[in-house]
């Protein structure tokens, strides 16, 4: 193995790392939250659970692009390529925007969160506001997915 | 559609107020609202109180014996039956209230003989009874405990200074005993014996021999658990009876709703205010004339400053995405209904997002054997109605994709996302940009429909030229009329946009307007996340495919195979329909609605019979 490919791996190993860590905070702050309110309010279980899963959303994400690194570069599915230094550091880069901003989004996704939490309790009515607001956060997540992958796709091997 | 509605203003005599009451509850097509001088019903509080002793009496039920689970029927009941609160489940009720002291008396009772058997157990050695437990003529007595292992030190102790010691029982702290010193070495032995660790101790309060006592509180507390178990078996019993008392407690919050209902009072009349929906005035004339023929009811339009609740009415298929609507917030009664536009495109993109036949196929079946079999109710049946509905978008794209469980058994229509992202990603801004349009023809409406039909040419239509303008520029031979549409359209904007200002600030305000372009380009850029999803749903699914085909080989692997099969794709397709659910909703809230929807628009909620525990015939 090259240590192109090696370079690669070590890519999509962060893409899934990061976006995964920031991701399990994120349900740890929720799922606190949650928790504290369905011991109030067990009828709540339902609309809360859908808000604590939103900050879960970039750990898909992050382990998404690592499998199609993995698919591209033939781990899965064909022998291994043995890739240059450019094409290595370039799957590299690929995988940074969805390592990085899922990391960091999940964690402010989940702060979100945990308020539209609070304000579920405080007004049943107003989860799906909360879910809105919680939403938005993710956007930017979805964003740095897609450069992501249109950048994985777009590398020549 | 939003349905028109009425003003009611109803006068009636203050002897016949219960059974107009009883009779515009009935017939649920009214609602009264609160005036400045309305008040509720004379029997209000106790009214309140009775729903409460009901409610309560249901919890403790539902606390001994669990709730009805979610696949049992509920019951169902006549309309008529929750209109007035039935004597002989009150009867039930009181049954239940005092089962539930008796409970708690008994509760009460076991921990405090269980408290006192644990005083006297360290005690029932002693073979003298308590009372005679005293100084004599030459001996002192003192009682304690010391832990286990300080008590050869002790023992030591009271040998060097002619004493003798008594063990008695464990105690909470430790060993309980009796020491007998001569008087003259009292004091001395117990100075030495409190520096090693004793701690007086007082013996029982008990007459007689500890072990009498002990007996005594054995056959107590087992009288306490007989009878404990007597009324668990009789609270189970009453439990079967779960169903009457939540038709108690509909047949309470029903007579509540009554005695809150505000209504203005004279000396021998009284006076409701209330709406109710312009094509059922007939249903509350009758309801009204079906008691007596001494009113005054009249049915008019709402004035300018009156905002009436709001009740949309669509067909069958867009029911359902009203509750999507809703929970952002509701029409206002004055705009037009979002919900038949919205419908299609949240129907459409929620398929779209989860791109898959075989997940169509499982949602089909999983939310039409819930509809069946669970019966949910309210928003939650309109919920589970829309994801049924979506299972066939859902179907059609995955055929469109060629994605079937995350394979590819046959070849896409279209393309394959993951093969072709690009392409995928230009249908999704498509998309998103007809999903635009039709928000922007909502807002054309909205403007012609208040007699502004300016603000419909220059601020809505131009945009719809614009940014047509600008995707044609990127069709290589409809460049040329995209890039005329483009600097057609913002020349409109630059020169409308500023039409209420005055003097400079006209240009000013038009080169801001089109500043707006960046936002509507971002609303578009927004779609991508259809992209996003299709793409992480489809790889996950590819993922437990991969996985499951590894591990085959043996008879072990193909069990070990079929569990990460099903377990996995059960897996992605929750978390998909929650991607989906949670942005097919975000798109419609702030890509769509933004571009016209008002909201704020108040339920309607008629007076009616509370069937919330029960299902009515």
């Amino acid at each position: 193995m090259s240590t192109g490919t090696l370079i690669a791996i070590i890519g999509a190993a962060l893409a899934a790392i990061l976006a995964g860590v920031g991701s399990a905070y994120g349900v740890r702050l929720t799922g606190q939250a949650a928790a504290g309110v369905t011991a109030e309010k067990p009828d709540l279980f339902g609309k809360l659970l859908v808000i604590e899963a939103l900050p879960g959303t970039q750990g898909i994400y992050g382990f998404l692009v690592a499998v199609i690194v993995m698919v591209r570069i033939g781990i899965l599915g064909g022998g291994v390529a043995n890739l240059t230094m450019e094409q290595g550091w370039s799957f590299f880069g690929a995988c940074m925007p969805i390592a990085i901003v899922g990391l960091i989004s999940a964690t402010f996704q989940a702060q979100t969160a945990v308020s539209a939490i609070l304000m579920t309790a405080k007004e049943p009515g107003s989860s799906a506001k909360g879910i809105t607001m919680a939403a938005l956060v993710e956007t930017y997540a979805i964003l740095a997915l897609l450069v992501s992958i249109l950048l994985v796709f777009g590398i020549q091997v | 559609m939003i349905v028109p509605m009425k003003k009611v203003t109803l006068y009636a005599l203050k002897r016949e107020k219960e059974a107009l009451l009883l009779s515009l509850q009935r017939c649920g097509e009214l609602m009264v609202i609160s005036t400045e001088d309305a008040q509720p019903q004379e029997g209000f509080a106790q009214s309140a109180e009775e729903l409460a002793r009901a409610q309560e009496a249901l919890g403790f039920v539902y606390r001994s014996v669990g709730k009805r689970s979610m696949f049992t029927p509920r019951p169902e009941v006549e309309k008529q039956a929750l209109l007035f609160v039935d004597p002989e489940l009150e009867k039930l009720r009181d049954e239940v209230a005092e089962l539930e002291r008796k409970l708690s008396d008994n509760a009460a009772r076991e921990s405090a003989l269980s408290a006192e058997a644990a005083a006297v157990a360290p005690w029932v050695e002693l073979d003298v009874p308590v009372e005679e437990l005293k100084n004599t003529r030459k001996v002192a007595v003192f009682t304690g405990s010391i832990a286990a292992n300080l008590l050869p030190a002790l023992t030591a102790l009271a040998e060097e200074r002619d004493s003798a010691v008594q063990l008695l029982g464990e105690g909470a702290e430790g060993r309980v005993l009796v020491l007998y010193a001569p008087k003259g070495r009292a004091e001395e032995l117990l100075e030495a014996a409190k520096a090693v660790g004793y701690v007086p101790l007082m013996p029982p309060r008990v007459v007689g021999l500890p072990r009498a006592r002990a007996e005594q509180l054995a056959a107590e507390l087992d009288a306490v658990r007989k009878e404990r178990e007597a009324l668990t078996e009789a609270m189970k019993k009453l439990a079967e009876k779960r169903d009457e008392l939540e038709i108690l407690c509909d047949q309470r919050a029903t007579e509540h709703e009554r005695q809150s209902t505000p209504a203005m009072l004279t000396d021998y009349t009284f006076c409701l205010k209330g709406w109710t929906q312009a094509d059922r005035t007939e249903v509350v004339q009758k309801a009204v004339e079906s008691v007596t023929d001494a009113f005054v009811l009249s049915f008019e339009d709402p004035a300018e400053d009156e905002t009436p609740p709001t009740v949309t009415k669509n067909s069958k298929l867009v029911a359902p995405f009203e509750s999507i609507t809703d929970m952002f917030s509701r029409p206002d009664p004055r705009e037009v209904d979002p919900n038949p536009v919205m419908a299609p495109w949240y129907w459409l993109i929620f398929g779209m997002m989860m791109g898959d036949a075989g997940y169509g196929l499982l949602m089909a079946l999983a939310f039409g054997l819930f509809l069946k079999i669970a019966k949910p109710r309210g928003d939650f049946r309109k919920l589970v109605k829309v994801l049924l509905f979506s299972s066939i978008t859902t179907a059609f794209w995955g055929v469109m994709f060629g994605s079937y469980f995350g394979a590819e058994w046959f070849p896409p229509v279209l393309f394959v996302p993951l093969n072709e992202p690009v392409s995928t990603l230009i249908l999704c801004m498509v998309i998103g940009a007809l999903h635009i349009f039709s928000g922007i023809i909502l807002s054309m409406v909205n403007c012609l429909r208040a007699g502004d039909w300016q603000a419909a040419i220059f601020d809505n239509l131009s945009w719809i030229i614009l940014l047509t303008g600008i995707g044609f520029m990127f069709l290589e031979p409809l460049s040329q009329v995209g890039t005329y549409l483009a600097i057609f359209g913002a020349a409109v904007i630059v020169l409308t946009g500023g039409r209420a200002n005055r003097g400079i600030k006209k240009i000013t305000g038009g080169l801001l307007s089109l500043y707006g372009v960046t936002g509507q380009l971002s609303d578009i850029l927004s779609y991508s996340r259809i992209l996003a999803l299709v793409l992480s749903s489809g790889v996950v699914a590819m993922v437990f495919n991969l996985l499951a085909g590894m591990v085959q080989g043996s008879v072990l692997g193909y069990i070990a195979s079929v569990l990460i099969y099903v377990i996995g794709h059960v897996f992605n397709l929750a978390m998909g329909l929650l991607s989906a659910y949670v942005h097919a909703s975000r798109l419609q809230y702030i890509e769509f609605f933004g571009k016209f929807y008002t909201g704020n628009g108040r339920p309607f909620v008629p007076m009616s019979v509370k069937a919330a525990h029960v299902d009515l015939k």
